[in-house]
């Protein structure tokens, strides 16, 4: 039941087995609050921007954007209060760190946040908690009430005349408010349904005013970025992805679990060496590499470096690091099935190709499953995806497009073998 | 009226947090779910005047996310994860087994009223599954005979 | 100003307007420049969901969908390539899923965007083997409105509307994804003085009204422009009819009258043009005292000769005209004239009041008071106190308005009267006083211009021709005038040539006459104030 803390561990995760890190003492003792001191008394908004920018950090919640151009985007003089919105609304299949980065280091977040706000001029943060992490809420509460206390948040932080307030909010159960826009709708007590662009968050977000949303892994990188420096971070990582991320493995492997590393790191690294490969000396057949709506690999790909710019080369993406691991024994028509699944129950519903394609995905992957698929299935599901990519509001419509794409690209075989045995091949492959 | 005083001052605390009124409709959804278990359409109605809504502004939001219920549950609830990681490891499985171990299938209630068994997409426990949330605990790395025994030790 | 080409079109667009909104303001859109909507209306704000109005832009990597794309100036549109193409099929398809395919027995059938848009631009077969969503049918959303929910392609074009027209709010999304489903809350009901303008706007089959439902195929009527008579504010309609019959009111746009909306009290009373109780026979009140038929001609034959007596005995002061504001300015001036040549100047004109609302009903119940005020009618209450008084013997009548409550109360007044001469669409108490009875034509059965309590003078034409023997007020008195020998009334009556003599006679009316106005109306030269029944500009 207890959290299990990375089995590797850098920067970000290095205390969490400790469990004094999660109060705000343990936390200072270990040298926390001292980024965000130096930033407000040292730095100006600009400056912690432009560090931001030079340390080439990018955002961890799947789309990969860089941070200090973010926070550059917010207005300068306007007249309205600005806001921050961590996004905690971690929903991502295959994805589980943000859970422990609330759980196990709260104020690293909470003086990730701060910085931010003192960059970005902002005077409050909503963090946004799936509904379902009513536990890593908690925490997150106790340690926001704690510096509360401690002055490090509310009228004068850190006695330095600058006022913030941070207020923990709870989600209700649906992926599509991991949508920063689909997340502010929910902030204002809507449907999740994301807002049509523009206007831009920057421009008009939370409650109508000028917004940004960050993923909670990448506002706990900013103090360690602040104290150690831009060069430091660019240590981590390759040239154009630096920084650690905590991948999340699941799936057929022997030690499944987290680990914090380099981006860079290789795919098989990971799931050979890291956690341990498939156990009882299965064979690996494919692994997603970045969460559910990425891309899957197949075996034979796995010598890829976990970074956006060697990714998109084998047509697929970082993600939230969320790795999965099937094994030889996989079907990858249920896999069609569980993904279409997921998309189709989680699509909000405005916009027709997501409405509509997800359930007709999902309706053909499960015929195809049952042995009353058709060989122009196939193709089928590569046409409704065509039309679903790239058509919609949000990117929600093409996380559900992708996998499709990639599961047909690599796997076509399994596809193929069901159509013409008018079964399903795999009676080993997990139970749908 | 049929959310308590008591509710009703907590549903006040979080509107007093918020920039607008309707930023805190979900935690008072949540506060009138805990206190009386559902949310009725009488419950909606009166969130609705407090909050200044049309009824079906809240409607709307109740029957949107999967945490509000529009119905009466079980006095507990069991939700097991089955997406694709832990699935990946027998979670389809295992959610059989407990639908013939209480006798109802996935989204229904025991007839005992006790508990609503059902299914959720990931909860961000991928590495220990499979796993169930039971009434907003986790409980993790389960097998048959430990998902029963938590289940059964249920009143 | 920015400037915007579309498919090489070159238009300026005003800044801040999205390239949809851009092109309708140019008048362009769906009338030379193509891009198929449904999400998107004129009046209500952007939703951005359809996915239906992707175009190509220049400089942009994807597909933008054109009701929410700001105009940039230099931005260069594309409407009609492969992509979009491809994209407008996607998107049909999709919607098609699930579509009942029901058009044998939807009443939306010829006039439904589901059907133009998926033979335009939609795949010209079904790809699909899997079942269709069950859903309700025929579900009873409120007092006007049946509704669909297996042909709803939610749009929310109605949720929409009743959250910002009406502000009533009753219409919702439950659920997510392809549960999606359009509902009211559970025990309310869509209910609002403007619930049914959501059948016109819903594209679909989804939405319909109960008074049309089923009365005809949309394809056998004819859309006749027209103007709603309820109230002061003459909402632009089109009267569909067929077979000489008048079967809905549907709003026209009109951006500066009534957007594109009209309430549902007016677009229901197309219904008093086909009533059961239109009067339709001439009648002369006969030597045992009982009303007589007659053709017109004798009953206005016997008006003059009445009129023409008291006239030669009494002087021309004890004839009085009560003008209606249901009339036409046209009908109103030839009675001007009339009263003029007879010498009188007792008139005055009745128009009823009642409730008002912010939007679009106004309180005076009538389509032309204004212009009636125009040309000079004013407050009725000083005649209806001479007439109380004895003062008057004859009274020339528009209408039987003047029997409300608010006025004389009842007949009484006017049984003492040695003539009474009616001219009215309906039945009425008032043919028992009456001693000649003309029936009148209704603003949808003749050619005229009402103004509207803007000033906007506005037309209307023949949409149906009645069944029997009827006559626009302004040729009964124009007859009446010639019966009498009047000067000023020479020859057949043309309601063309009465029109343009408007701006001639009357200085508030300059510029203006049937066909000047157009079918969008023109506002009067000058104003007369709603609140001044007595001021009249001549």
């Amino acid at each position: 039941m207890g959290l299990k803390v990375p089995y590797v561990t850098s920067y970000l995760s290095e205390h969490f087995a400790d469990d004094e890190f999660g109060a705000l003492q343990g936390y200072e003792r270990r040298g926390g609050y001292q980024a965000a001191k130096k930033a407000l008394r040292e730095m100006t908004p600009e400056q912690v921007i432009e560090l931001v920018k030079t340390s080439g950090l990018q955002g961890r919640g799947g789309a990969g954007f860089p941070t200090g151009m973010k926070w550059s985007f917010m207005p300068k003089d306007t007249p309205k209060p600005k806001y921050l919105v961590c996004n905690a609304d971690e929903s991502e299949p295959g994805s589980f760190k943000d859970r422990i980065l609330l759980e196990r280091g709260p104020h690293q977040l909470l003086e990730g946040i701060l910085i931010g706000a003192w960059a970005t001029g902002a005077s409050r943060t909503f963090v946004y908690v799936r509904g379902e992490y009513a536990q890593p809420a908690a925490e997150l509460q106790r340690a926001v009430d704690e510096a509360y206390a401690k002055g490090y948040l509310g009228r004068n932080v850190m006695r330095s005349g600058f006022q913030h307030d941070v207020l923990v909010v709870r989600g209700a159960g649906a992926y599509i408010c991991g949508e920063e826009t689909g997340l502010l709708e929910s902030l204002e007590g809507k449907k999740g349904q994301p807002r049509k662009k523009p206007p831009f968050p920057a421009e008009y977000g939370a409650f109508g005013m000028p917004t940004t949303v960050n993923n909670v892994e990448t506002f706990c990188h900013v103090p360690h970025i602040v104290s150690k420096g831009a060069d430091w971070f660019r240590s981590f990582g390759t040239e154009k992805s630096p920084g650690s991320t905590i991948f999340g493995v699941s799936g057929h492997v022997v030690r499944p679990g987290l680990y914090e590393l380099p981006l860079g790191t290789r795919l098989d690294e990971i799931v050979f060496e890291h956690a341990g490969g498939v156990p009882d000396g299965r064979k690996i057949k494919g692994v997603i590499p970045g969460g559910m709506s990425m891309p899957i690999l197949p075996a034979g790909q796995l010598d890829v470096p976990m970074a956006n710019e060697f990714l998109r080369e084998r047509k697929t993406m970082l993600g939230t690091g969320g790795v999965m691991v099937m094994d030889e024994t996989t079907c990858m028509v249920r896999v069609g099935c569980v993904i279409g699944w997921f998309f189709r129950d989680e699509s909000c519903g405005q916009c027709t190709q997501c409405r509509e394609g997800t359930g007709w995905i999902h309706k053909i992957m499960q015929r195809i499953e049952r042995g009353a698929g058709t060989r122009e299935d196939l193709d089928l599901l590569l046409d409704i995806a065509s039309k679903m990519e790239g058509q919609t509001i949000c990117a929600f419509a093409d996380a559900a497009a992708w996998p499709v794409q990639g599961l047909l690209r690599h796997f076509r075989e399994d596809f193929e073998t069901h159509v013409r045995e008018r079964k399903c091949p795999f009676p080993a492959s997990f139970e749908l | 009226m049929v959310i308590s005083a008591e509710t009703r001052a907590k549903i006040e605390t979080e509107i007093a947090k918020v920039p607008q009124k309707r930023g805190a409709l979900l935690a008072a959804l949540h506060l009138v779910q805990a206190e009386l278990g559902h949310v009725s359409l009488e419950t909606a109605r009166e969130l609705a005047e407090l909050f200044e809504l049309k009824p079906v502004d809240v409607q709307e939001v109740v029957t949107f996310y999967n945490m509000f219920y529009d119905r009466p549950q079980g006095r507990h609830h069991a939700y097991v994860c089955t997406n694709l990681p832990c699935s990946l490891r027998g979670a389809r499985t295992l959610l059989k087994q407990l639908e013939a171990h209480l006798g109802v299938e996935a989204g229904e209630t025991t007839a005992d009223g006790r508990i609503t068994l059902g299914h959720e997409e990931c909860l961000g426990a991928c590495a220990y599954a499979p796993m169930m949330r039971v009434d907003g605990v986790y409980h993790e790395d389960l097998d048959l005979a430990k998902a029963k025994q938590i289940l059964d030790g249920l009143k | 100003m920015p400037r915007i080409t579309v498919d090489g079109v070159e238009l300026e667009a005003s800044a801040g307007r999205t390239v949809l909104q851009a092109l309708d303001d140019a008048g362009l859109l769906m009338n030379g420049i193509e891009i198929p909507h449904y999400c998107w209306h004129p009046k209500l704000s952007i939703d951005g969901s359809c996915r239906l109005c992707q175009v190509e832009i220049e400089g942009f990597p994807k597909l933008q969908i054109a009701c929410n794309t700001p105009v940039k100036d230099g931005m260069v549109i594309h409407t009609r390539t492969e992509r979009v193409k491809r994209a407008r099929e996607g998107v049909m398809e999709l919607l098609l899923i699930h579509h009942p395919l029901d058009c044998p027995i939807c009443d939306k059938a010829g006039e439904c965007k589901l059907q133009d848009y998926a033979f335009d631009h939609g795949l010209k077969h079904a790809r699909t083997v899997e079942p269709r969503r069950a859903r309700k049918k025929r579900v009873d959303l409120g007092p006007t409105i049946v509704f669909d929910q297996e042909r709803c392609i939610l749009c929310r074009r109605c949720v929409r509307f009743c959250r910002e027209v009406p502000k009533t709010g009753e219409l919702g999304v439950f659920d997510r994804g392809e549960r999606s489903v359009l509902e009211t809350f559970p025990g309310l009901r869509l209910e609002n003085d403007y619930s049914m303008n959501v059948a016109d706007i819903c594209p679909v089959g989804a939405l319909t009204t109960k008074d049309f439902r089923f009365k005809i195929r949309v394809w056998f009527l004819d859309d006749v422009p027209g103007v709603c008579t309820g109230c002061a504010n003459g909402c632009n309609v089109f009267l569909g009819t067929a077979s000489n019959k008048v079967y809905r009111y549907l709003p026209r746009r009109n951006d500066a009258v009534n957007e594109t909306w009209i309430c549902d009290a007016g677009r229901l009373s197309y219904k008093e043009i086909g009533a059961a109780d239109r009067l339709r026979e001439s009648a002369v009140r006969g030597e045992g005292g009982r009303l007589e038929p007659a053709s017109a001609q004798d009953a206005i034959a016997r008006a003059a000769a009445r009129i023409r007596r008291l006239v030669d005995s009494k002087g021309p002061g004890v004839v009085a005209g009560l003008a209606s504001a249901h009339a036409t300015n046209e009908d109103l001036a030839v009675f001007k004239r009339l009263l003029e040549a007879l010498g009188t100047e007792s008139a005055g004109l009745v128009t009823l009041r009642g409730a008002a609302d912010a939007l679009l009903v106004k309180e005076e119940k009538a389509a032309n008071a204004t212009g009636a005020r125009a040309l000079g009618f004013g407050d009725p209450r000083p005649l209806l106190e001479r007439i109380r008084g004895g003062g008057i013997d004859a009274l020339l009548v528009m209408g039987h308005d003047v029997l409300d409550p608010s006025l004389l109360g009842g007949t009484e007044a006017l049984a003492r009267l040695d003539t009474v001469v009616l001219m009215d669409t309906h039945h009425s108490d008032l043919e028992r006083v009456a001693h000649v009875v003309l029936p009148a034509r209704h603003a949808a059965e003749k050619l005229g211009t009402l103004t509207n309590f803007a000033g906007r003078v506005q037309r209307v034409r023949p949409a149906v021709e009645p069944a029997w023997e009827a006559l626009a007020e302004a040729e009964i008195l124009w007859r009446l005038g010639v019966a009498l020998g009047l000067a000023g009334f020479e020859g057949r009556f043309d309601a063309r040539a009465v029109s343009k003599e408007l701006g001639q006679r009357w200085p508030a009316f300059a510029g203006i006459d049937w066909e000047s106005v157009g079918d969008d109306g023109r506002l009067l030269a000058t104003l007369v104030a709603g609140g001044s029944p007595a001021a009249g500009t001549r």
